[in-house]
């Protein structure tokens, strides 16, 4: 195996980026070669390049020292040889054949974390070796094999993508190391902080000068840079977008294993794979989507005869479906199982001491409950619970991203979880407000609605403040608790944050508006202080922190202890 | 070994950085190395440059592949005192007689170790001052 | 032929001698001041010196951090130096400045009242701390050195900066 002496341990990344594409295209044919021969077609222009790719593989991997994957490599093209001239031993074939792929491409994706574990083949390999070695009249006559629960819920938890280039159809296009597409729009965070500054200085000289022909010349020069930087931010975000359809090719095998595992017929549909978005939010986007969907499978669908019996038909369909609304993307994951139980949310909300404020809450703060970590969904115990696939770790993730979600359900006929996500993560749509002189930001998206503060919405409930809002009754937080700052002086209004459960308000002093502002990650050194999320440097020089809305709405901000200021 | 002026012609990218770690880590540090992608850009290259001390050439390449420029280079008569070497990932006793009817000098099979292009390096060197000396 | 002369070259080039070793004896130290005391840190770990400009407050920040400043569109740590070497807080003044580190990979900035000239002293002319020195802070001085009639506190500045998230080794906080 490859070790760090090796001599080419340092072309790790460039082995992965260059055979983890082809590995993915043979399992993309290998599930479409299956299908193919299921419905009766020979479908030989799909089944004989895949031999000439597995060898590349083989060569490239044997080249790296990589022995593990080279000799599955080359027993999937054994195997290959037989399907080829023994088309009758197609039917368990073909599937010990798909899953041979799956575990190659899984296998090649890890190894840009490092070369694989001993023994990450054995079984597999073992497999192929008795089919390969049993003769010809037995490998015609058998059938797919059901293997070990344990030993599916352990081929599913191969490691998870770290990022994969997504490969334009077109010729046109140029392979480019995504890094290099993050230093680029650095380059372009600062020119428009240096613009900001620009358009700061000249603001004050106006304010101070009595007009020229000079200024207005410097002006008109100013609006043509304004101009010019917009659109390059708009090209320069552009690079970054990718089509969903990258992370969505994943889930056809997904779906197919987990429902095979569970004894259930589910079919996965998909639109709306053109959609784009940034590199990094897709990147991100895998973990949670599989967790959605793999709880689908299990606890959302249920088994074919219950579906019979309630007249549904005996496959399953899950959706996946994104879809572009001005600068976001909404992607909702469909199925038609027997949806969410209410009752047994809001009872196990309740068991856990998390039951909503109000005596009757509505179907929809019912459904948010379903994310409060410690809730689970599962009736019964199944071999994937020791993970704890919870829908609070989905909910987390979504909100490192800036984006949130929900969950909508019909008893019976379904449910849908709904995501939003921005479509970039380093231009942030903010809203700038004050607090003790000291401005931060807050992502638009995550802000309900600013109100006035009026004394008599205000209330203290055991010492917890509390505003009448929309006919809700929510906490509020002092912004100076929260945040620090001076003697808590009269804040005159009041942000509502939204999170997936609930809203809860910042008092702040002013409302300084809507601005763009560039993210800019916190130094390392900072730590990780619980209420800020990243920092952004103003029109006038100055940094201002972003403040992490996420958390601040749930209420996970200890108090600012008494500076010594 | 004295460093020396190579083209690797093959069309993986990983192989090209493999090449190019070799070369540059080993006694050949300090060598020039051309990189060509495909057969017909190989072969541009090598018209360009009679000096080479030794051409490595994949064998399965888009557009030409390693047979057919070993084939044109023998029709043309092109440099043929630079020594080619074929590199394949599969080597029968017939694909080596084919190689070397076509003009290859010498033959590497992936995977390989850089030791083993080394050490055909070195016969290559010791081959061409043997040729210098001879007046 | 050209095969031979560039083989020549190459040999050639592969004799050329190496660049002579030089002996450093003298340690270059840009001194600063805080209150009455002067204190340094060597030449190699100072990437600059700037001016202090607005420094924007991070609530929850680490202690020893009094905020963060833009310096060329970075957002730079500020490191309130005096008050990890146990001295009171202070306020800028007119001299204060910013002296930017780059420590262990991390680039950071430390807050002191006033920048000197850099100074240059044998190094046979640094002693151990007496005893005084060793109060407040004291792990963080690695020696003194006198200048005429000056006293120069020798910081380690790895050491100094080591403090929950200021140090690359230690978890950072949650």
């Amino acid at each position: 195996m490859t070790g760090p002496d090796h001599p080419f341990a340092a072309l790790l990344a460039e082995y992965v980026a260059e055979c983890l594409p082809l590995a993915e295209e043979v399992v993309e044919q290998s599930l479409a070669l299956e299908r193919a021969w299921r419905d009766g077609h020979q479908a030989d222009e799909l089944f004989r390049p895949l031999k000439g790719t597995l060898h590349t593989i083989k060569g490239n991997s044997a080249m790296m020292g990589l022995t593990g994957l080279q000799t599955l490599a080359h027993r999937l093209e054994d195997l290959w040889g037989v399907l080829a001239h023994e088309p009758a031993s197609r039917g368990a074939g073909a599937a010990l054949f798909v899953r041979g792929t799956g575990l190659l491409a899984d296998l090649v994706r890890a190894t840009a974390s490092g070369p694989p574990p001993e023994g990450a083949t054995t079984d597999y390999l073992e497999e192929v070796g008795a089919f390969l070695a049993s003769d010809r009249g037995a490998r015609e006559a058998a059938r797919e094999e059901r293997r070990s629960p344990d030993r599916r819920a352990a081929d599913r938890r191969s490691p998870k993508a770290s990022g994969e280039i997504g490969a334009d159809g077109a010729v046109t296009t140029i392979r480019v190391d995504s890094r290099r597409l993050d230093a680029l729009l650095e380059s372009f965070g600062e020119a428009m902080i240096a613009h900001a500054g620009l358009g700061e200085a000249m603001r004050q000289i106006s304010a101070r000068r009595r007009p020229t022909a000079e200024m207005a010349q410097l002006e008109r020069a100013m609006l043509g840079l304004d101009r010019t930087l917009k659109r390059l931010e708009g090209a320069l975000l552009e690079t970054r977008l990718l089509p969903i359809a990258t992370v969505f090719s994943r889930f056809t095998r997904l779906v197919r294993d987990v429902a095979h595992d569970e004894g259930k017929r589910v079919r996965l549909e998909v639109a709306g794979g053109e959609t784009r978005l940034d590199k990094t939010v897709i990147d991100r986007l895998g973990e949670p989507l599989v967790h959605l969907i793999t709880n689908a499978v299990i606890h959302g669908i249920e088994r074919p005869d219950e579906r019979l019996a309630g007249g549904k038909p005996a496959e399953a369909v899950i959706t996946l479906r994104a879809v572009q609304r001005s600068d976001r993307v909404i992607l909702t994951v469909t199925d038609d199982g027997r949806g969410l139980d209410p009752e047994g949310i809001l009872r196990k909300a309740r068991a856990i001491g998390q039951a909503p404020a109000v005596e009757t809450p509505s179907l929809a703060e019912i459904y948010a409950l379903a994310f409060l970590p410690g809730l689970s969904t599962a009736d019964r115990v199944s071999h994937l619970s020791g993970r704890g696939v919870g829908l609070d770790v989905v909910a987390n993730s979504i909100r490192a991203l800036s984006g949130n979600v929900s969950v909508g359900s019909e008893p019976g006929r379904g449910t849908t979880f709904s995501l939003r996500l921005p479509l970039t993560v380093a231009v942030l749509r903010s809203l700038l407000v004050e607090v003790s002189r000291e401005r931060y930001a807050l992502p638009l998206a995550d802000v309900a609605e600013t109100v006035r503060v009026r004394p008599d919405t205000l209330h203290q409930v055991a010492r917890q403040g509390m505003m009448t809002w929309r006919g809700e009754v929510i906490p509020v937080m002092d912004g100076a608790l929260a945040l620090g700052g001076g003697a808590a002086e009269s804040r005159r209004y009041c942000v509502v944050l939204r999170s997936a459960a609930r809203h809860r308000g910042l008092l702040v002093d002013s409302l300084l508006g809507h601005h763009d502002v560039v993210v800019k990650a916190l130094d390392p050194s900072l730590g990780r202080p619980p209420a800020v999320a990243a920092a952004t440097i103003l029109g006038d020089g100055r940094v201002a922190c972003i403040l992490d809305t996420g958390r601040l709405a749930d209420g996970w901000i200890e108090p600012v202890a008494a500076a010594a200021s | 070994m004295n460093p020396g002026t190579f083209l690797v012609v093959d069309d993986s990218k990983l192989h090209h950085q493999m090449y190019q770690l070799i070369f540059s880590r080993s006694e050949l540090a300090g060598s020039t190395v051309f990189h060509a992608y495909d057969g017909r850009e190989g072969y541009e290259m090598f018209m360009a440059h009679p000096e080479l001390t030794v051409v490595f050439l994949d064998l399965n390449m888009p557009v030409m592949n390693g047979l057919e420029f070993l084939h044109r280079r023998q029709a043309e008569h092109l440099h043929p005192q630079v020594p080619v070497v074929l590199v394949t990932t599969e080597s029968t006793a017939e694909d080596e007689a084919r190689g070397l009817e076509a003009g290859a000098w010498g033959y590497l099979c992936k995977p390989f170790a850089p030791e083993q292009l080394l050490a055909l390096v070195g016969r290559a060197s010791s081959r061409l001052s043997q040729r210098i000396a001879r007046p | 032929m050209a095969s031979d002369s560039i083989l020549d070259f190459a040999a050639q080039l592969n004799h050329a001698p190496a660049a002579p070793v030089v002996e450093e004896r003298e340690l270059r130290l840009v001194v600063f001041r805080l209150d009455h005391e002067e204190y340094a840190v060597p030449i190699e770990l100072v990437r600059e010196v700037v001016r202090v400009s607005d420094v924007t407050r991070v609530p929850h920040a680490p202690p020893h951090i009094r905020g963060v400043m833009n310096l060329r569109g970075r957002i730079l740590p500020i490191v309130e130096i005096r008050t990890r070497l146990g001295l009171s807080r202070g306020e800028p003044t007119p001299t204060s400045r910013v002296v930017v580190v780059e420590v262990a990979g991390r680039i950071v900035g430390l807050l002191v009242d006033a920048v000197g000239q850099v100074a240059r002293v044998g190094e046979r002319l640094v002693a151990a701390p007496p005893e005084e020195v060793r109060a407040a802070g004291a792990e963080a001085v690695t020696g003194v050195a006198r200048v005429g009639t000056r006293l120069l506190v020798l910081l380690d500045l790895p050491r100094v900066l080591r403090h929950e998230a200021l140090d690359p080794s230690s978890p950072t906080s949650p």
